[in-house]
């Protein structure tokens, strides 16, 4: 199966590779980058365990072909911290204790993300309804909805 | 879940998009969001040998205002759907199907095309390939036997799209292009009836443009489900009202969404709707939900909506 070449930026990084057409995007950043904070839920779109940002966009990369990636920005959680300095996301998923198992935590904080760029100051209710994006199956959304309105708050 | 191998090819305009299906053929299978397709493809459900992206066609992501109607390109987002001004301000029933649909998330990815084009699904259909094989071939499948309902010789699948039956309400024709040219039809001629083939398109047509006639409606969308986001509906009902006359949709309770049509929202008339629409309505034991309960909360959603039309008209 002929392979394809895609250019994109992955957390700032210009990555020129050769993608099989039924690679997805998830497979490339886990298994070709190494970039293993995006993690793989169901496989099949539903549940946003492996959402990235694509073109700023919350996206499940497991429905996502690598080649259709193809010129795009793409966000995993590696690019959110600058060193020791995590994103005020992932500081307030730790104050809130928004994590449990942490298997969602990396889809959930860039659905926040990108809520928290699209609109400036969203009421609980959309901030409810964006989070719905994401299953956890630790069942701790109260906690999450408050760390996403801690950094609403407080920045 | 790992993908099958194929040819992945992208079109930068419709013509390119029918040349590539010209030269695979049935073998090719379009692409847009993918939110449908892909998991039907890690299932093994969509066998095909090459995937023609739409998304390099940009002319099919515009929505136009027209003087009568409005002009929405297949490859819209649901989500940028949603925000239109002209969808809030005309068609409330379409606006809340719109909202119902899946998640935030997967509304930014899936385009209303995709929407109205997913297949339908079945829970003894909607697994992967070595669970349905154990469980043996279905009709849908191109087997035999019904694995929902033992001795059922139609497959009765459902179709999930939350937008069509808001979309027949408002009386939506589609446009398609195919290999033998464009045509322009009803959304409601766009149905087979049949679960195992639900759709009437041609080999190779892509469905490029859906229009709804610009008048103003009351209406709305209630959708039963059992979680508050992602879920597919287990039943869908979606009314509009315009001078005089309303038009309820009822989806995910059979191969298409069903339409019709009532005078007046007075009590009897509504419950000859709703009996009638029980006739007609086919859901199956095919999802995590009674059937038996699917089909009792009909007259329940209907009436919901028409308290709601009746307080918005006040």
């Amino acid at each position: 199966m002929e392979k394809i070449h895609v250019t994109f930026t992955v957390n700032g990084d210009l990555i020129e590779t050769d993608v099989l057409p039924s690679q997805t995007l998830l497979d490339t950043l886990r298994t070709t980058l190494e970039l293993t904070g995006t993690k793989e839920g169901c496989g099949l779109g539903a549940c946003g365990t492996c959402t990235v940002l694509l073109n700023g966009e919350p996206t499940r990369s497991c429905i996502v072909l690598a080649a259709e990636a193809d010129g795009a920005d793409v966000v995993t959680i590696e690019g959110l911290a600058h060193g020791e300095e995590v994103h005020p996301l992932q500081e307030s998923f730790m104050a809130n204790g928004a994590v449990q198992c942490g298997f969602c935590s990396p889809g959930m904080i860039l659905t926040a993300k990108a809520l928290l760029h699209r609109k400036e100051n969203p009421s609980k209710e959309e901030i409810i309804t964006s989070m719905s994006s994401n299953l956890c199956r630790c069942t701790g959304y109260k906690k999450i909805i408050e760390a996403v309105e801690s950094v609403r708050d407080n920045g | 879940m790992i993908l099958p191998r194929f040819t992945y090819l992208k079109a930068a305009n419709i013509e390119e998009a029918l040349d590539l299906y010209r030269e695979y053929g049935e073998d090719a299978c379009y692409l847009s969001g993918g939110t449908d397709l892909v998991p039907r493809v890690k299932l093994r459900l969509a066998k095909q040998r090459a995937v023609i992206d739409l998304k390099g066609i940009k002319a099919l992501e515009s929505v136009e205002e027209e003087d009568e109607r409005l002009n929405i390109g297949a490859l819209a987002k649901i989500f940028q759907l949603k925000e239109n001004p002209v969808v809030k301000e005309y068609f409330p029933a379409f606006r809340a199907s719109l909202e119902s649909t899946s998640c935030e998330s997967l509304q930014l990815r899936g385009t209303i095309g995709g929407n109205l084009l997913q297949n339908t699904r079945c829970l003894f259909y909607n697994q992967s390939e070595f669970w349905r094989t154990s469980k043996g071939l279905c009709l849908k499948m191109g087997g035999d036997k019904c694995n929902a309902i033992p001795g059922a010789t139609v497959c009765l699948a459902n179709y999930s799209s939350d937008n069509a039956p808001a979309l027949v309400t408002l009386g939506a024709s589609v446009r398609v292009v195919g290999p033998l040219g464009p045509r322009e039809f009803p959304l409601t001629d766009l149905y087979s009836g049949k679960s195992g083939r639900p759709f009437v398109l041609n080999a190779g047509e892509i469905l490029t443009h859906i229009f709804i006639p610009k008048q103003k409606s009351l209406g709305g969308y209630e959708k039963l489900r059992i979680r508050g986001a992602i879920d597919y509906p287990l039943l869908g009902v979606a009314l509009s009202s315009f001078n005089g006359k309303s038009r309820f949709g009822f989806g995910a309770v059979g191969p298409k969404p069903y339409l019709f049509e009532v005078d007046s929202l007075e009590q009897g008339r509504i419950q000859e709707l709703a009996t009638e629409a029980r006739k007609s309505a086919r859901p199956a034991p095919n999802t995590v939900m009674d059937p038996v309960y699917r089909r009792d909360m009909i007259p329940i959603l209907v009436q919901k909506l028409i308290t709601k039309v009746a307080e918005e008209a006040r």
